[in-house]
């Protein structure tokens, strides 16, 4: 059984590391193929065509493109992604800012959709047809059909500048930046540990509207697949026994339905995960959020590819990583998966 | 035992950081100036490199210049340079007697060490200064140092004293610490990559914090000249949703919104508590025709798209608080400026032009601009203008890196540019529109708008650099007249639409903030009332 697992581990690491380098290869070469690059907006457009050659061969722009790629994947394999013209920085620099505030703004919102969104497509698979299933489809209709965009504007007008309940665009109100010194990057984790509770409640009270709105539309999506998985079960057998022998519904849920939709919702989590930490784009731009998105989004505007190649790849890594955690999930809660593959 | 201590840590905890959670949230301090504006294509705080507008602001503050310009009466006004003379040949400047952040003296050498590395790096920066024979070759006999205070600055035989301290007043005039900056020079870059994300400067702040697309963060410099600044900190806040930084202002978070849309402006219009503050840049949108297409080298078709434009109407609808029309390239209200031509929308005028040119059924056109309000309306709305006369166009939008090599390119029909004035008098508004040496491919004088549209214009760079050498200040004022009725007579080819505008929303608790046409806006004069 041990060895097994050793071997299912390695093809499937291997399989992670090609599609990486297929990644790696196809977002290289578009970045390089598209008539495109920074040059222009470092010397700035009145210099003159001397000026431009001079520093697209500083930024080896000048070289053929496997060579460029040669080069890019060489110092790659060392951990040095380049330099982002967007910042003067190191491009793996850049990340490591940019990249925990869109962590910590996804993952608050994976725990907010999940702790709505299971009960919720739960609820609407026991009541099925009921008017509280109606409401749940609506519900998640409406998250998955409206942009994001449009929410964020809105809840800003409604629940910031009407109400006055939560914070505006930004980490934190303007007065209080820079008083935390990043550790992990993580601003709620941070000025937990730096002790300062004025900068970690300002944090709360602005991490909380952006993380409901991204919440909501990954919601839409998690309800919608509860609801299936569990509409799918209700009619198993086992359920059936269960309520002959006069289990409750709580007992029904925590201690059948639950293990048995376990690992299809992991895999539905895993996917609303990875599809928050990239679709946060549209939200740290409406929210000022210092993230990964609008990071790639600017480089992308100048044709910063050193950046735009850098964040993708990240991006790739934790979608492939995430999926490649969801396999795992399956060899380990659902027998029947290891079984089928012997 | 030991898990109930756990519990009882973790609830006193919480409870504790519910009685100091600070529900109640104040508006900014007073000794805090907040800046919401678009931090996107700031790129490099290099003086010397940096010519982004959004870049400016800062610059100006953390930086000194030998002489500044006031926004209002544009008057030169001394900074670093307590006073100047100008005389046949030359100008001499007399340095103040004070230090840079680093405690590192002010001297003549840091001056020359920046003007050499202006022309050095030789980027878009010094595009300004080249015009008139200041080059990476001549910079070291033009710029001398006379002793440890004082400066010359020779003049060459195509500029005259002002106009050379005009030109050193814009942020590229910054004067960096070289002893600063000397420590940190790789691969002879003078400094650049150092200063890209680091300053060493003498003005009134200081960069104490620089997070790309995020925040810029600036603190008092307390051994500044002229006192030190009310303001304890200004913070730049990239916000780059125009709706979220309209919210942000009303709320009071932000003091001051620099990158709102046309709409966001005209919502604090007469609105209590806030001032709009229209900045004349001197600087206008531009359609840029390539005379090197067929059609467009002939004068009759350039002068019908003049005819077949609506400016009125787009400079209300589109542009409101960012421009007004315009079509001579010297703003309205600057001393020497002449009549606008009776250029307006005449689509019956412009019909007739066509067919003299041998155009009766008109032609297709692309137009290329840059993906961003409001140019991509101008676009829509030009295109819909000539369409009524005939000629069809077809939008293409791009981001800035394309649309500009393509512009540098002369791979373009129509192209929309914003241009800025090089200098706060007619003849510098003047240098972007009527300058091209040489006309030809070879020349590959991509960095100038006249040469990227591929038009001649021989006689008129010629009376250009005839009225910038002229140092009797009436005749020069004549010669500007006669630039400008001969760039309007010539039907051309880089016709400006709008003289544009920077338009800014400040909260009325700010006193003293007004802003720079070069967005060369200092602060330390800037005070804040109580918020109500």
């Amino acid at each position: 059984m041990k060895e097994f697992s050793v071997i299912e581990l390695a093809k499937r690491v291997g399989q992670l590391l090609v599609s990486l380098f297929a990644l790696l290869v196809v977002t290289f070469v578009i970045g390089r193929l598209l008539p495109t690059d920074p040059v222009g907006a470092i010397v700035g457009e009145l210099a003159d065509p001397a000026t431009f050659a001079a520093m697209r061969a500083r930024l080896g722009l000048d070289l053929p493109v496997y060579q460029q790629f040669w080069i890019y994947f060489t110092s790659l394999l060392q951990g040095d992604l380049g330099t982002a013209v967007l910042t003067g920085n190191p491009v793996v620099q850049d990340l490591s800012a940019a990249f925990p505030a869109t962590l910590e703004l996804a993952t608050l919102a994976v725990i907010i959709s999940t702790l709505l969104g299971v009960p919720l497509g739960m609820m609407a698979a026991f009541f099925r047809d009921s008017w509280i299933d109606k409401l749940v489809r609506v519900l998640s209709l409406v998250g998955h059909s409206i942009p994001v965009f449009w929410f964020g504007i809105v809840g800003l007008v409604i629940f910031y500048a009407t109400l006055n309940w939560v914070g505006g665009p930004g980490r934190v109100d303007v007065y209080l930046e820079g008083l935390v010194e990043p550790k992990t990057g993580l601003l709620l984790i941070d000025s937990l540990l730096a002790g300062d509770t004025e900068v970690f409640w300002n944090a709360v009270y602005h991490i909380i509207l952006p993380a409901c709105i991204l919440a909501y539309s990954a919601m839409a999506y998690i309800t919608r697949m509860t609801r299936s998985f569990t509409l799918e079960q209700l009619n198993q057998d086992y359920v059936i026994a269960a309520r002959a022998k006069g289990a409750s519904n709580w007992r029904i849920v925590s201690g059948h339905l639950l293990p048995n939709i376990a690992v299809q919702l992991i895999t539905v989590l895993a996917i609303a995960y990875g599809g928050l930490l990239e679709g946060a784009v549209v939200t740290e731009v409406v929210f000022s959020w210092p993230g990964i998105g609008q990071y790639m989004t600017n480089a992308l505007m100048i044709g910063d590819m050193n950046a735009v190649v850098a964040a993708t790849l990240i991006i790739g890594i934790i979608f492939m990583v995430l999926n490649f955690l969801s396999d795992l999930a399956y060899l380990l809660l659902d027998p029947r998966t290891r079984e089928a593959t012997t | 035992m030991k898990q109930f201590s756990k519990r009882l840590f973790a609830g006193a905890t919480f409870a504790f950081m519910m009685s100091v959670s600070p529900l109640a949230f104040a508006a900014t301090p007073n000794d805090q100036l907040v800046i919401g504006t678009s931090l996107a294509q700031v790129l490099s705080l290099d003086p010397q490199q940096g010519t982004e507008v959004k870049t400016q602001e800062i610059l100006a503050n953390v930086y000194d210049r030998l002489v500044s310009f006031d926004g209002a009466t544009s008057e030169l006004q001394p900074q670093l340079a307590e006073s100047w003379e100008i005389d046949e040949t030359g100008v001499t400047f007399h340095l103040r007697d004070t230090t840079f952040a680093s405690g590192n003296p002010v001297t003549a050498a840091d001056v020359v060490f920046s003007l050499t590395r202006l022309f050095k790096l030789d980027q878009s920066a010094a595009a300004g200064l080249k015009t008139f024979g200041y080059n990476k070759d001549t910079v070291e006999t033009l710029v001398t140092a006379v002793d440890d205070k004082t400066v010359r600055i020779e003049l060459t035989d195509s500029i005259v004293g002002e106009a050379l301290l005009y030109r050193l007043s814009g942020g590229v005039g910054s004067v960096v610490d070289s002893v600063e900056v000397l420590k940190h020079v790789a691969n002879d870059d003078y400094g650049n990559e150092w200063l890209r994300t680091n300053t060493a400067g003498s003005g009134p702040f200081t960069l104490r914090r620089w997070s790309p697309n995020d925040l810029v963060l600036l603190e008092a410099n307390p051994t500044f000249w002229g006192g030190e600044s009310a303001l304890k900190r200004v913070l730049f806040r990239h916000v780059p949703e125009s709706q979220a930084a309209r919210l942000m202002l009303e709320r009071g978070d932000i003091d001051i919104a620099n990158a709102l849309t046309a709409a966001d402006v005209r919502f604090f219009d007469g609105k209590e508590g806030f001032v709009i503050d229209q900045v004349k840049t001197g600087g206008f949108y531009v359609l840029a025709m390539n005379a090197g297409h067929e059609a467009l080298s002939n004068p009759l078709v350039r002068q019908a798209i003049a005819y077949g434009i609506d400016y009125e109407g787009i400079g209300q609808t589109i542009l409101g608080p960012y421009g007004q029309a315009r079509n001579v390239p010297v703003p309205a209200d600057w001393e020497g400026a002449i009549e606008n031509p009776d250029w307006s929308f005449q689509p019956e005028k412009a019909k007739e032009l066509l067919a003299e040119a041998g155009y009766p059924n008109g032609f297709s056109l692309t137009i290329k601009t840059i993906a961003q309000a409001p140019r991509v309306d101008l676009a829509t709305a030009i295109q819909a203008n000539l369409a009524e006369i005939g000629i069809n166009l077809s939008v293409q939008q791009g981001n800035g890196a394309d649309i500009v090599a393509a512009h540098r390119a002369r791979d373009f029909d129509l192209l929309l540019p914003q241009n800025s004035a090089a200098d706060p008098t007619a003849l510098g508004a003047l240098d972007n529109f009527t300058n091209n040496p040489d006309n030809s491919l070879e020349a590959n004088n991509a960095g100038n708008f006249v040469w990227r549209s591929a038009w001649d214009i021989t006689e008129m760079n010629a009376l250009r650099q005839e009225a910038n050498r002229e140092r009797d200040p009436v005749k020069r004022a004549e010669l500007a007249v006669k630039l400008q009725e001969m760039f309007v007579a010539s039907s051309p080819a880089v016709l400006p639409l709008f003289e544009r505008f920077e338009p800014i929303v400040v909260n009325a608790r700010v006193q003293g903030y007004s802003g720079h046409p070069w967005s060369l806006t200092r602060v330390n004069a800037v005070t804040k009332t109580d918020a109500n």
